[in-house]
């Protein structure tokens, strides 16, 4: 009986998530990654039913992932400031070490199976991330706004430093390298905005 | 920091019984007109077509059929069918 390899299965995803990020959603083809994977197109469809099911199977796992690092000690009781801190560390931490992942996974996300992928890496998530805001609203932490004006001001000034740190340059070129100081300078300002 | 990915299952069969195929069934139309043979025989457990990508995979899931039985069918309803090797 042929056996599933997983040394192999693990090439596979890797170079899955390396072509996404680098080639985007229309430079993706089962054959190619065959070629850079090192294995026939017959072996990745033994694994994969068809390039949607790698697909979603990809963008599940990476979303889980990241849900899982964000949620590392955060706890919808916390306090908003505290909690939303931990976010912040989480969140650049994961966007620091998985670069790859996070650029795959925003192109997954914009696809076809972006929907599908959302629902299947969030479910838990959401709950907490509602918890964790409505109780912020409860014990008067947070101002009560809507959902998307909550986002951008809680996360928007995070993920702009991220992008920046992506790029290794800010406004005008100027160098830049994400780093604590300038993240709590950001942070500062961002509870000062969100607080009533 | 370390991260727990979760291992999703994919498929639990024997992949002894998936018998692949390099075919030109390209759109939903090409698709349709394979389906009728497919859907009904007795043997076939499970088949899809990969439409999305270039090789235009064939994919069968069968006990007992071999790659030319299916060679042969597909090609009578005038599509390319090779075994994918």
């Amino acid at each position: 009986m042929r056996l599933r390899d997983n040394l192999k299965e693990d090439i596979v995803r890797e170079e899955a998530i390396k072509m996404l990020a680098n080639e985007g959603f229309d430079g993706f083809s089962m054959n190619k990654l065959a070629k850079v994977s090192n294995v026939s197109v017959a072996t990745l469809y033994i694994y994969y039913k068809d390039k949607e099911t790698l697909l979603k199977v990809i963008g599940t796992e990476i979303g889980r992932s990241f849900m899982q690092n964000t949620l590392k000690d955060f706890s919808a009781k916390m306090p908003f400031a505290e909690g939303l801190k931990k976010q912040w560390e989480n969140r650049s931490d994961f966007a620091i070490q998985f670069p790859l992942e996070v650029a795959c996974y925003e192109i997954l996300r914009h696809s076809n199976h972006g929907e599908y992928i959302n629902e299947e890496s969030f479910k838990d998530f959401k709950t907490t991330m509602q918890e964790f805001t409505h109780n912020a609203i409860e014990r008067k932490e947070l101002i009560p706004l809507s959902i998307e004006a909550f986002w951008s001001v809680a996360y928007g000034p995070l993920y702009t430093l991220l992008r920046f740190h992506n790029e290794g340059k800010s406004i005008g070129g100027r160098k830049f390298i994400f780093n604590k100081k300038v993240m709590d300078e950001a942070f500062q300002l961002t509870i000062k905005a969100l607080t009533p | 920091m370390i991260i727990e990915l979760e291992k999703p299952t994919v498929m639990s069969i024997d992949y002894n019984q998936i018998l692949l195929f390099k075919t030109n069934i390209r759109s939903e139309d090409d698709k349709k007109c394979i389906e009728p043979i497919l859907n009904s025989h007795k043997k076939i457990s499970e088949w899809n077509v990969d439409t999305e990508d270039v090789d235009c995979v064939l994919r069968i899931v069968s006990h007992s059929l071999t790659h030319d039985h299916i060679i042969s069918e597909i090609k009578k309803l005038g599509f390319q069918c090779n075994e994918l090797i």
